[in-house]
Order: C-alpha cells, then structure tokens, then sequence
C-alpha cells in the first residue's frame, strides 16, 4: 500500500488543524453557516436529517488492518458504534458531533486518511476494481495509477471549482468489476500489438437524473502520457461545462450536447499541447509509485480444494467458498468477499466489532489488506486456500460470513430516506424486506447472480440504473413510491435499466421482485442462463407483462 | 376535522440534531414541545425564524406541516416524522441527542 511521506503528512495535518480553527470560529460564532458551510463540505463534512454525516474517503477501496481498526475505533468513540461503507468504497459516520470532528480527522490523520474532496465540485475519490493487485484476469495492477491520480487530484489548484463534481474510476482487468463506463472518466487498461500497457478511455458516463454510459473518446493512450490526458479532458470539461444549471453541469452533459467528436478535438488539441511536459510520468516516478504495490510474499501453498467434499462436510462453507472466493493471481490463493448484507441487515453498515474483526482476520490471513468494494462488501484480497476454513470461523462468530455474493440478497442500497437530506424514499428497509424474502440460501441458488440496486432518490447512489432489477424510490403526494427498471449492467456490457410501469407500494415492492425472478425462471433458456443475458434475449415485454399485464 | 398548521424545524449547530422552536420562544428536541402556526400568525412565525436565523446558532431552519390529531402533532410529510422519531432502518430509532454543553439552545 502507499505510505504517506513527509509531505502528505504535513499537508494533512495542516487541513486538519485549519479546519479545527473554521470549527471553532463557527462555534464562537464569527463564521455563520453560509460561510461555514463550504468549508464543511471540503472535509467531508455534510449535514443529513438527524445530525452531521462524515465521509471518508477511502483512497481506490484500499485499506490496511490498522486503518480498519481505527475505522472501529472513531465508531465507537464518536459514533453510534457503526459506520456504513458506500457506493464510492468510501465510509460514512452518521451520527458525529461538530466539536468532535477535528479530533476525527486527527485520528484519521493518524492512520494516514482524510475527508479531503469527499464533497464539492471536485475530483472526488478515485475508484478502482476490489480485487486490483489480486484478480487472475488483470492486465495490469491499476493502484499505482489510481495512487498517481489521487496525488494529482488532490487540491488541484485548477480544479477545486469545478463546474460540478467529477469521478474517476479503473480497471487493470478487461472483465469491469468498477462500472468504469458509468463515471465522468473510466480507464480500462488494455495492451497494444508490442505489448505496451495504455487506457482506453471514456467520458461522459454517469448515473444520477441523466443516466448515460461513458463514451470512448480514446482507445489507447500511452500509460506515461495518462495525466496529460486527464488533465484534457478536466480543462475541456472546466472551460465549457454549463455553470448556469446544476443539473445540466457534469461532463456527461457537456459531452451529449457538444458531441463525442467535437469534445475530443478540444480535447486532442489540449493533449497536444501538454503532453511531453510535467505531467509525462517519468519510468523512475512510476517506479516508485509501483514500489509500494509489490505484491505480497506469498507462500508455497497447497492448491488443492475439493469443494464437493466440503459441501457434504459443511454446506454453509462450502456456499461461502462458491459465492465468495475469486480467482486469484497466485496458485493456492483467494480473493475473498465479505459479505455486508446479512439476512435483514441494512447494506454496507458495519457494527465497529466487526471491523475489528475485519481487521483482524485481514492481518492473520490477508497480509494485513482490506478492499471496500462498490458493491458495499469487504474483500480480504490475499487468502491462501488454505486458510479458508479458519477465515469462514472467525467470520462466523462475527456474523460476517453470509455466502450471498453476486446473489439476489447482495443488494447494493443508498441510506435512502432514514438518513439522506436529499432522498424521496427509504432504501434501506425495502432491502431488509427483500433479503428476508429470498433468504433461502437453496432458492438463491436456483436464481443465481442477479444484482439489484435501490436508490432512494434521482440522485442514484444506489445504481439503481444498473441494476438487473433496480429500484427507485420516489415520493407523489406524501407517498412513498417504487419504480421498478430491469436490464441494467454496470460491467463492460454496459446498460441502463427501462422503466417497466408505474410506481409501487414499497409493501408490493417484494412481491414484484417474485413476479420479475419468476417469468425469468419460466423463461431461461437453461439454468446457465443468467437472468440479464436472459432479459438481453427476451427484451422488456415478458417481464413488464408479467408485472403489469397488457395495460 | 384536522387543523393544519406550521411548525419551526432545524438542527443544533453542535450535534446536528433536530430542534423545534417551541412555545416558550427557545429550542427543543421534542416535537411535543413545538409551537403550532396558524395562519393568522405567519408574520409572527416569520419574524422568530428570521431572528433564529440572526442567531447563527441553528442549521437549516424550516417551517412543517403538521397535523393536530388526538391531541397529538403529526408531520404531514413522511421526512419530517422520520426526523421526528429517528431511522426505521437498523441501528434506529434513537435520534441524535442534543448532549452538553450546547450552544443552540
């Protein structure tokens, strides 16, 4: 992982200190809260229906044990004991106190973290694959890079005031486990003819009230000029995006309404003048970054695992390793993905118990490493196979080893209403509500992957448009209502879920979620089918018949 | 038949949680303890938000509408009742306590 040095923990420290002064100059009562309030939001700090809500920001999902533990830590003194991680594979507290924030961020500081751009019209956290570092299909590791684009990005004096908020994902591996093509940039990294490592790039992807799917404004660009090449698209997207309109203000618009090839001359025109210059990546630069992403010293381990066995002998193990454990790089290893989303649990919360727990087992079983995944779950990214049975113990006895990932309980849910200033609608018990109807481990099984996604609003932090079932919770006339949309995909197959019909009862809700995995299950080709390739076969019509008849 | 009327939300500057302006003209946490609006007062309901404001001391001031029912006040909107009474979700339904010292109120 990387390690801050002496810069990085000067310039942290001193935010922190600075904001401890803007906190107390609002407390004391020289700033108002129209002064204030910015300054709040450049660290993280929102303020939600029932009290402030501090984002962390967790830089590409990546976190040591130590972090994690004190992640557990600042819950249990300055929160209610839970922390919920997000979409963005970032972490939100929900319950801080203003006083105690500083003292928040000065032991986030501790641990080499921060709220910094977690908030406001700039470049937010860089996202990037869970399983980078680790996954079998990876052309290339892309933490160095999203490592190189944080430092970049970070207080970017050109682009602190962007004309709205920008987001920036990656992947190494051609399979998209970082839904690159739903963020205003996503890299995916590829190989030329002789081998060398460049990014396909796209622009203009993003969810939210105007969901669109990224375009490709460059197929290759060379890894040394990546930063030139942001930093493109970022003046193109400062110069022109509409200021006028917050909702007609991210890139995705400016791209849509100038036209893929007209942003790309801009762009190219820029790319021309500053490649070459300071932001060349030098190999001894990228050398250095990529020094702290050596991978860890595996040990020589048995490789062998007879799942069969194991599933006579223990089928709650066996269904863990089945749905949690992904290939890894190495022979004898695992990714493994801990679930969040518990029978009845609310997605991506974690009491601060089990993040100690976390972090323990990451330190006894996956060389002290965690990933925050966008799918709101835990992954230990290095586990030799032969650890497993004592991983799934120890998860276990903390109520972390429900063997659902990628099942229809692996549910991806916005806090919603119960929390969120900005929702319409509550999330969070729909999904409780769900996972309790489909809790039988058999029936997910026979329905096998299929993702839903709930939003509590337009805003779509749930990706609720890329779900293969999404739910978007609205309110009309005081009422809590749910439109169901089928056929989103967040992976390199990119879609955007339709609207079947009009809104639901959140108590109808499950009951549509049956009818929709039903007619799927009537209408697979085989049991291999999965239900989005199913939905890509048949289209729309079956589905919204079966939900809403001929009307 | 169901009187609506105004109530005078915003959170604590401190703790962030959810005050009402009551009827003794300070801050409360409960919502028992707000002060009901009617028509015939929007000015003076206008003039006490305009002066909480002044104050500086709490976050995002909003007039509600509330309902009068068996004696009890009723949020019309489904937001406010949940700022009323905390989350329905899990780790709910405490809502944020003002704690001490405070500056609000």
């Amino acid at each position: 992982m990387y390690r801050y040095d002496e810069f990085d923990h000067g310039f942290v420290k001193a935010r922190t200190e600075e904001f401890r002064d803007q906190v107390e100059r609002r407390v004391a009562g020289q700033l108002n809260e129209d002064q204030f309030r910015p300054l709040r939001l450049m660290n993280g700090l929102y303020l939600q229906l029932h009290a402030y809500m501090l984002r962390v920001a967790i830089p590409y999902g990546t976190l040591s044990a130590t972090q994690m533990r004190r992640l557990a830590h600042i819950a249990r003194t300055y929160d209610r004991g839970y922390g919920h991680f997000t979409t963005r594979q970032n972490i939100q507290f929900n319950w801080p106190r203003l006083k105690d924030v500083p003292a928040i961020l000065d032991e986030l500081a501790g641990v080499e973290m921060h709220a910094i751009q977690t908030s406001g019209n700039c470049i937010r956290n860089v996202t990037t694959d869970a399983f980078a570092g680790a996954a079998a299909d990876e052309v290339i590791d892309p933490r160095p890079v999203a490592e190189i684009i944080r430092q970049w990005s970070s207080v970017h004096p050109e682009f602190t005031y962007l004309p709205r908020k920008f987001k920036i994902a990656i992947t190494g591996a051609p399979n998209d486990r970082a839904a690159v093509k739903f963020h205003d940039i996503g890299l995916m990294a590829s190989a030329n003819a002789q081998g060398e490592i460049g990014w396909a790039v796209h622009v203009g992807g993003g969810m939210g009230r105007t969901p669109m799917i990224g375009k490709l404004i460059n197929g290759f660009v060379p890894h040394a000029d990546l930063l030139a090449y942001l930093e493109s698209i970022l003046r193109v997207y400062n110069r022109y995006g509409r200021r006028d309109n917050k909702y007609k203000a991210r890139v995705k618009i400016l791209v849509h309404e100038e036209g893929l090839d007209a942003i790309r001359d801009q762009v190219e025109a820029e790319f021309e003048a500053a490649r070459g210059g300071v932001l060349t990546l030098p190999q001894t630069e990228l050398d250095r970054i990529a020094a702290y992403f050596v991978p860890p010293e595996f040990a020589e381990v048995a490789t062998e695992f007879d799942l069969e066995v194991e599933r006579r002998r223990d089928p709650a193990f066996a269904r863990f390793v089945e749905n949690n454990s992904f290939p890894h790089r190495q022979p004898g290893y695992a990714s493994v993905t801990v679930s969040l989303k518990p029978v009845g649990g609310a997605p991506g919360d974690a009491s601060a118990e089990q993040m100690d727990v976390l972090a323990d087992l990451a330190k006894k079983y996956s060389f002290g490493e965690l990933r925050v995944s966008h799918e709101q779950n835990i992954v230990l990214p290095h586990v030799a196979i032969s650890d497993l049975r004592d991983l799934h113990a120890g998860l276990v006895a903390a109520g972390l080893a429900t063997g659902n990932i990628g099942s229809i309980t692996d549910m991806i849910a916005c806090p919603g209403l119960d929390y969120c200033a900005l929702a319409n609608a509550r999330s969070i018990p729909v999904a409780q509500e769900l996972s309790r109807r489909f809790a039988d481990p058999a029936r997910q099984k026979q329905i096998g992957p299929l993702k839903i996604k709930i939003s509590g609003c337009i805003n779509a932090c749930g990706h609720h448009h890329v779900g293969h079932i999404g739910i978007l919770g609205v309110e009309k006339k005081g009422t809590e209502l749910y439109q169901i949309t089928i056929g989103g995909d967040a992976t390199e197959q990119a879609s955007i879920g339709t609207i079947l019909g009009p809104g639901l009862s959140a108590e109808q809700v499950p009951g549509a979620v049956e009818t929709l995995v039903d007619t799927y299950l009537l209408a697979r080709a085989s049991p291999e089918e999965s239900f989005i390739a199913a939905h890509r076969r048949l289209g729309d019509a079956p589905f919204k018949e079966a939900l809403y008849g001929s009307r | 038949m169901k009187a609506e009327l105004d109530i005078v939300t915003a959170n604590e500057l401190l703790s962030g949680a959810v005050v009402y302006l009551g009827r003794d003209g300070a801050l409360h946490a409960g919502l028992a303890a707000a002060r009901l609006f009617g028509p015939d007062k929007t000015a003076e309901r206008d003039a006490l938000i305009a002066k909480a404001r002044a104050s500086g001391r709490i976050v995002g001031i909003e007039t509600e509408k509330v309902a009068v029912e068996a004696g009890g006040v009723l949020p019309q909107r489904l937001r406010e009742r949940i700022r009323a009474n905390g989350p329905t979700a899990p780790y709910g339904p405490e809502r944020q306590d003002l704690g001490a010292p405070h500056v609000s109120l």
